[in-house]
């Protein structure tokens, strides 16, 4: 079996050409898809769209489709979510904009407080069906 | 359907967490496709002592304790195809990503990194998902 690189589906999303991260954009292997941490950049042009954990979450959440749909996955196909806040206060503010996104059968989820790049206010890292 | 789930032995004694870091954990499991493996701390792979360093040589061992790993249970840096790095802090994501990049292949896995309290003043721990 081999794993199938995933390539980044906008400009923006290339990390390793933005900020020199050693890491691909998702991997494809064994029937799921691995997705490198997904954080608030513009799709387009690679800016950190730093702001509220919940703006944050819409952007990360969009950028996660554009990625997910080009694998042939969807959002709808999330098997795992690891969900890294700042600060465990905001854990019902990223509730409730979670919801919105895993409306039928959500993905089983962790939620943890850490650090995240730029002092980001939130990163998902996940794993999809492929 | 049952999919085989086996433990890997390490290629060396000091590279079973069992032991060197007294977890009780396997160092690698096999399961379906893939191959999980524990978060690496920096330690001897002979005798398994924690070796303090930087953020950059801590990452050094890991990752090459890590390869010598992979390829022991038939595996390889280029079937890695999630990492995961922790960091005591994320101001040493540069440094790590420096080391990081001289051990995987292009293209490279996927891989998140965060910034959390770690274990024994461990400056890095890296975990990974390989294909078998």
């Amino acid at each position: 079996m081999t794993r199938e690189v995933i390539a980044p589906p906008r400009p923006g999303l290339d990390f390793r050409h933005h900020y020199g991260h050693h890491q691909s954009a998702a991997i494809r292997a064994g029937g799921l898809i691995f997705c490198s941490g997904m954080l608030p950049i513009d799709a387009e042009t690679g800016e950190r769209m730093h702001g509220t954990l919940t703006s944050e979450a819409h952007v990360i959440f969009k950028n996660l489709k554009l990625l997910l749909e080009s694998a042939g996955s969807s959002l709808d196909r999330l098997v795992q979510v690891h969900a890294l806040i700042y600060d465990s206060i905001e854990y019902d503010v990223l509730n409730r904009v979670y919801r919105q996104y895993v409306a039928n059968g959500p993905p089983a989820r962790t939620v943890w407080t850490a650090q995240s790049e730029a002092g980001f206010k939130l990163q998902l890292d996940v794993v999809a069906a492929a | 359907m049952t999919l085989p789930r086996t433990v890997v032995a390490p290629p060396t004694p000091g590279l079973d967490v069992a032991i060197s870091l007294n977890q009780p954990a396997s160092a690698m499991v096999r399961g379906g496709p893939f191959l999980f493996v524990s978060g690496l701390c920096a330690v001897d792979p002979d005798t398994g002592q924690r070796l303090r360093g930087t953020t950059a040589s801590e990452t050094r061992l890991i990752l090459s304790n890590l390869q010598r790993m992979l390829e022991a249970a038939g595996s390889s840096m280029q079937q890695v195809v999630k990492v995961n790095v922790l960091l005591h802090s994320m101001l040493e994501a540069v440094p790590m990503n420096d080391v990081y990049a001289k051990f995987f292949p292009d293209p490279p896995p996927a891989r998140t990194i965060c910034g959390a309290r770690l274990p024994d003043g461990c400056k890095v721990i890296i975990e990974c998902t390989a294909l078998a």
